[in-house]
C-alpha cells in the first residue's frame, strides 16, 4: 500500500491562478522524498495541503488510504509530523520544553511518557541546555532546532520537513542529517540544500512551476547538470 | 530601547516570574485563581463608606508581596497604566455626593470619603490580579479553567490572545525594525506610510496567528483542552492556604479588625 497517495492534484490560493498543476505522486511507507525546485515552484503548497492546512484543492490525496478533507484531519494530522519553513510559525508556548512536550501531552500520554519523550527529543537535537529558556528569546537556528524537536517528541509516521537545515550550522546541520537517517517513519523533505538531499533521500521531485518535472533515484537527478539548471538549480556543492 | 521591544521584554520578564521556584508559585493554579475571585468579590462587596474595613482588605496583597518575594515598584510601574483609570472612577463622587460625614474626628465629604475607598478597591484588586498573573503561567490558569469545565473554548479564546498580543508585539517589532534600518535619521514613522504600516501589521500578525493555530491543532490541539501540566499535584498545604485567606476574608469583611486592634490598647 502507498502512504501518501496524490492524483490530479491541482490548487490555487486566487481563482485563476492555479499554483499546484495536475500533480500525481506516490509515497510507500519508509520512503525518503527529496523535494527540490525554484523559489516559488510549490513546494511548500504541496507539503500544506497533505496536513490539510490548504483546503479547496480538485483532485484526491490520501494519507495512510485516509482522504484528506475536515473531517478526517485530526486522524491524518496524528500521522503527520511538520515542520513548517518558518519557525515562527511552528512555536507558541512560553518555553522550549513546554512546546517539545505540547504534542504528546495532546495525545493523551501519560506524564513520564510526556516527560521522557521530551528530554529525548531535546536531546537528540543538541538542545537540552535550552529547555527552559523562553521561545521568543532563541536565535534563529536554535529556532529550528526546536521545531524539529517539538516534532520528533510526537514520533509521527509520517515527517514532512521545510527545509530544516536553514540557519543551522554546519554541526547541527550534520546532526540533523544523521537523525533523519535514523529514523524509519516516511520522510518528504523540502529543500535547496541539495547536498543534504543526497545524504537524506534515496528518491527525489523535481518541482517547477507548479508542476513535478522529474521523479527519480536522487543520484540520478542531482546529477543532471543540465536539468537542475534549466529549473534554477545548482549541482549539490560536492559535485562541482 | 524603543518602547515596542520593552514591552516584550516586559512579557519576558513576567514570564520569568511565573517560572520562579517560590513558594506561591507552587501553590496549585486553581486555588489561587479562587482565593484571587474571592478576594475580588469580598473587596467591592465593602460599603462605599466603610474606609478602614477597605483598608484592612490591603493586608492580602501586603502580605504576599512581602513573603512572596515580589517587588511593589516593580508592579506599580507595570500596572502604571491602568492606575489613572482605576483612580478616575470615583474622582466625581466629592462633587455628587456633598453630605457631611466623620472621618477620624474630622468633618468631610462623604463624597470625598466613597472616593477613596473606590480607589482603594481599584487598586487592590489590580494588585491581587498582578499577584495572581506573577505566580501562575498563562497555561497553568488555563488549566485551571479547564478543571472548572469552563467550555473549551473560551479557555482556548484566552490562551490565544495572551499569545495574540505577544505575536502582535513581535510583528510590529519586526516591521519597525525594518523601517528605521531603511529610513536612517528619521525620528518616528513617516504619516505617510501609517497606514501601509498599520495594515501590514494587523494582516501580517493575523497570518501569524493562523499559522500558530495551525501548528497547535497539527500537534493535536482541539478546543476539549486536555492540557495537562506537569508537576502540578493538590497538596495538603494548598487547602490549607485557601482555607486561611477565605477565612481571612470573610473576618474582615465582617469585623472592623482595625477598630478591634485599636480597642485592644485603649
Ligand atoms: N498564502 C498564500 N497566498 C497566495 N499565494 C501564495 C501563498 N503562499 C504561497 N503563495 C504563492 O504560491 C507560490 C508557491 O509558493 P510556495 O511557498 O509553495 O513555494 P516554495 O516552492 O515553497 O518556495 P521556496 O523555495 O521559496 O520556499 C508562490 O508563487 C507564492 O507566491
Ligand atoms: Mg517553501
Amino acid at each position: 500500500m502507498r502512504q501518501i497517495e496524490i492524483r490530479n492534484l491541482t490548487f490555487a490560493y486566487m481563482k485563476g491562478a492555479d499554483i499546484l498543476k495536475d500533480i500525481s505522486l506516490s509515497v510507500s511507507p519508509g520512503e525518503s522524498v527529496g523535494l527540490v525546485g525554484a523559489n516559488g515552484a510549490g513546494k511548500s503548497t504541496l507539503l500544506k495541503i497533505l496536513v490539510g492546512l490548504n483546503p479547496g484543492f480538485a483532485g484526491s490525496v490520501t494519507v495512510g488510504g485516509i482522504p484528506v478533507e475536515k473531517g478526517t484531519l485530526p486522524k491524518i494530522r496524528q500521522k503527520i509530523g511538520y515542520v513548517f519553513q518558518d519557525s515562527d510559525s511552528q512555536l507558541f508556548m512560553t518555553t522550549v520544553g513546554e512546546d517539545v512536550a505540547f504534542g504528546p501531552r495532546n495525545y493523551g500520554l501519560s506524564e513520564s511518557e510526556v516527560r521522557a519523550r521530551t528530554d529525548r527529543a531535546l536531546a537528540e537535537t543538541g538542545i537540552t541546555h535550552i529547555k527552559d529558556r523562553p521561545i521568543m528569546r532563541l536565535s534563529g537556528g536554535e529556532k529550528k532546532l526546536a521545531s524539529i524537536a517539538t516534532i520528533l517528541s510526537m514520533e509521527p509516521e509520517i515527517l514532512l520537513l521545510d527545509e530544516p537545515s536553514i540557519a543551522l550550522d554546519p554541526k547541527n546541520r550534520r546532526n540533523i542529517i544523521n537523525i533523519l537517517n535514523r529514523l524509519q517513519a516516511t520522510k518528504i523533505i523540502a529543500s535547496h540544500d541539495l547536498d543534504m538531499i543526497m545524504d537524506t533521500c534515496s528518491r527525489t521531485v523535481l518541482m517547477g512551476d507548479g508542476k513535478i518535472i522529474a521523479d527519480g533515484p536522487t543520484d540520478k537527478i542531482l546529477r543532471d547538470k543540465a536539468l537542475l539548471e534549466e529549473n534554477s538549480l545548482e549541482l549539490p556543492l560536492r559535485l562541482q | 530601547m524603543s518602547k515596542i521591544s520593552s514591552a516584550i521584554t516586559e512579557i519576558h520578564r513576567i514570564e520569568d516570574l511565573q517560572k520562579r521556584d517560590q513558594w506561591l508559585n507552587r501553590i496549585h493554579p486553581l486555588v489561587k485563581l479562587a482565593c484571587t475571585c474571592f478576594y475580588i468579590v469580598c473587596l467591592v462587596s465593602f460599603n462605599p463608606y466603610d474606609i478602614l474595613g477597605v483598608l484592612s482588605m490591603g493586608l492580602y496583597p501586603l502580605i504576599l508581596f512581602m513573603t512572596g518575594d515580589l517587588s511593589i515598584t516593580d508592579c506599580l510601574r507595570r500596572v502604571r497604566i491602568v492606575l489613572p483609570l482605576v483612580c478616575l472612577i470615583g474622582i466625581f463622587n466629592p462633587i455628587f455626593d456633598r453630605a457631611p460625614m466623620l472621618l477620624f474626628g474630622f468633618a468631610v465629604r462623604a463624597g470625598f470619603v466613597s472616593m477613596l475607598t473606590l480607589i482603594m478597591k481599584g487598586v487592590f484588586a489590580v494588585l491581587a490580579s498582578y499577584i495572581l498573573i506573577a505566580s501562575t503561567s498563562i497555561e497553568n490558569i488555563c488549566y485551571a479553567l479547564s478543571i472548572l469545565h469552563l467550555p473549551g473554548i473560551l479557555i482556548t479564546e484566552t490562551l490565544l490572545i495572551y499569545r495574540y498580543v505577544g505575536l502582535l508585539l513581535a510583528e510590529t517589532e519586526r516591521i519597525t525594525q525594518a523601517y528605521s534600518l531603511r529610513a536612517p535619521g528619521q525620528k518616528g514613522v513617516h504619516f505617510k506610510v501609517w497606514g501601509s504600516l498599520a495594515g501590514q501589521m494587523l494582516l501580517r500578525s493575523m497570518d501569524r496567528a493562523n499559522d500558530v493555530f495551525a501548528s497547535m491543532s497539527l500537534r493535536g490541539y482541539s478546543s476539549d483542552f486536555r492540557y495537562r501540566k506537569s508537576g502540578i499535584r493538590w497538596r495538603a498545604f494548598d487547602l490549607l492556604y485557601l482555607a486561611v485567606w477565605c477565612c481571612a476574608f470573610l473576618f474582615l469583611r465582617n469585623f472592623p479588625l482595625f477598630e478591634i486592634v485599636g480597642s485592644l490598647f485603649v
